[in-house]
């Protein structure tokens, strides 16, 4: 097969400047905890945002402001938790109408979808999930009114651990909603059967990623080593290229984002490829790749999958880096949004599990295969965009890309994926 | 998307007569003039407007593409092919540009 390419050059979006260089040479490091061989650490612009400033969340997500509630950077905004034992008083807590608190059970539209954890009768829609406990008899459990309120509109009250979120303490559910959602709840007495042997979870096979993610013609991400290896060669407003000092990037790069992200100590925080190939493009070659611009997402493809097949193995050695695991490992016990869930909520506590028809991995080796084409959203997306997007569907503000707490989860949950082999870009639902 | 590079699968190899899938992806932008920039001014249009294939010079297949087709256009189709010979595809940009690749079958009795 030949190919023939004849082609004029296409211009490419501007991205707006947010980082100005600050040192081209940093000196007087020694050797650096950094991911280059070389003694001296490589050039970074390490002034402004290796993102676009100020952050603003991607115009196709859910645009609410849940500042009311925890973010990574921000762990004592929640409103306080109810006091162990201390049930909420309400008259009537079972007063409400089963129909209309049946719709709100199976509702998607509200954020609530109580289904999405938990199966609940005969009636239950199709793909119910079983990380929560099955509700089809839980009429017949002698549970009073009271305590089934307390359990929807805040169950801290019983477990100040639960992963059930504060429906009502949180403003999802009014009072008389939970009522309603009381009443429904008190209707379910039979155990639930399944029309379509795939909607009980406990026999839905395992989802299996089997696809030739390699193949372009399978994987729309694998366009992009292709792609990342064109902007590597292409000079920027300095005259040079990437390609103008790492002239055999086929060999040189083999293994290193098997070894990243990294402790970065002339930021005092965690740098991942995205954020190193904007900083040094930025002070090398005078490109402004910002993270999430479409030159640095291609870059980030080729030069992961230049490490296909590596085992993940961090250099975890520098107190720096010590200190950014031990951050990371608090912040994925977090608890967060509107939701107030936590990383280890659906990822360890009640992980393998289904979430509605999406199978819940547990947390290591998940980033391994990142960056990879997301098949619900059409779009290439690397570990931290990720983060954001899991943020923002418990309803939690997203962060920049390059945020310090992103990185210390980011190393955290590279470190216990040791050993896992980079399979990126990869393809995930 | 910063190279337009037009990948194809075509079988190597195949018995007279057999109809075989061919598979086309190029790599363009498709953009389709009807959205704006930041500033509010609309983006030029630059598309693949026509799409050929030719078999030993003999037309197999064309197309007129228009601006709902979206980025990366994945074309596939099947040819009967009945002496061995050479496939040549062709698109052709808005900006003039033509992007050309060709892929040789060997067809058995």
């Amino acid at each position: 097969m030949t190919v023939e390419t004849v082609h004029k050059g296409m211009a490419l979006s501007g991205v707006a400047a947010a980082i100005t260089v600050a040192a081209s040479v940093a000196v007087g490091l020694g050797t650096a905890a950094g991911p280059a061989e070389a003694a001296t650490a490589a050039p970074l612009a390490l002034e402004g945002s290796a993102a676009p400033s100020p952050w603003k969340r991607y115009k196709d997500w859910n645009q609410a402001d849940w500042s009311k509630f925890n973010d990574l950077a921000h762990p004592d905004r929640a409103p306080a938790p109810p006091k162990p034992g201390e049930l909420r008083q309400v008259a009537d807590p079972g007063k409400g109408d089963p129909a209309k608190g049946k719709q709100l059970a199976f509702s998607r539209a509200r954020g609530g979808g109580c289904l999405s954890c938990h199966i609940m009768g005969p009636e239950t829609l199709e793909m119910p999930g079983n990380s929560g406990p099955d509700l089809s008899e839980i009429g017949t459990w002698g549970r009073s009114d009271l305590e089934l309120f307390n359990r929807v509109w805040d169950a801290r009250v019983f477990n100040a651990e639960t992963t059930m979120p504060p429906w009502g303490a949180h403003g999802y559910y009014t009072e008389q909603e939970v009522r309603d959602i009381v009443a429904f709840l008190q209707t379910l007495k039979t155990p639930a059967t399944f029309a379509n042997p795939l909607d009980d979870p406990a026999k839905r096979p395992l989802p299996v990623e089997d696809r030739d993610w390699t193949d372009p013609f399978v994987n729309p991400s694998a366009e992009l080593i292709d792609t990342g290896r064109v902007f590597f060669e292409k000079p920027g407003p300095s005259g040079q290229s990437c390609a103008s000092c790492h002239t055999d990037p086929e060999t040189a790069f083999k293994g290193w984002a098997a070894r990243m992200p990294y402790y970065e100590p002339r930021l005092d925080k965690v740098v991942g490829v995205a954020e190193f190939v904007a900083r040094h493009a930025k002070a090398t070659t005078g490109a402004e790749w910002l993270m999430q611009s479409p030159e640095n997402t291609a870059l980030h493809v080729y030069l992961t999958n230049l490490s296909a097949g590596t085992k993940v193995k961090l250099d975890v050695s520098s107190p720096g880096a010590q200190d950014a695991l031990k951050r990371g490992e608090a912040l994925t016990r977090l608890k967060i949004g509107q939701q107030h869930m936590a990383c280890v909520d659906c990822h360890e506590k009640i992980g393998e599990t289904w979430l509605r028809g999406q199978f819940l991995g547990k947390l290591p080796g998940q980033v391994a295969h990142f960056p990879l084409w997301r098949t619900s959203r059409q779009e290439t997306w690397d570990i931290r965009k990720r983060f954001q997007w899991c943020g923002v569907q418990i309803r939690a503000n997203d962060l920049p890309p390059d945020a310090k707490e992103y990185g210390d989860l980011e190393i955290y949950l590279t470190h216990i994926s040791e050993g896992w082999p980079i399979e990126a870009p990869n393809i995930r639902h | 998307m910063a190279d337009i590079k037009p990948r194809i699968k075509v079988p190597k190899t195949a018995k007279k007569g057999e109809v075989v899938e061919i598979k086309t992806l190029v790599s363009h932008v498709m953009e389709s003039g009807q959205r704006k920039d930041a500033e509010g001014k609309t983006i030029p249009r630059k598309i693949i407007n026509r799409f050929t294939c030719e078999f030993n010079g003999k037309p197999v297949c064309e197309m007129t593409l228009h601006p709902a087709i979206s980025a990366n256009p994945f074309i596939s189709f099947f040819a009967k092919v009945e002496e061995s010979g050479t496939f040549t595809f062709t698109w052709y940009d808005d900006d003039g540009s033509v992007y050309k690749a060709e892929s040789k079958i060997d067809v058995t009795a």
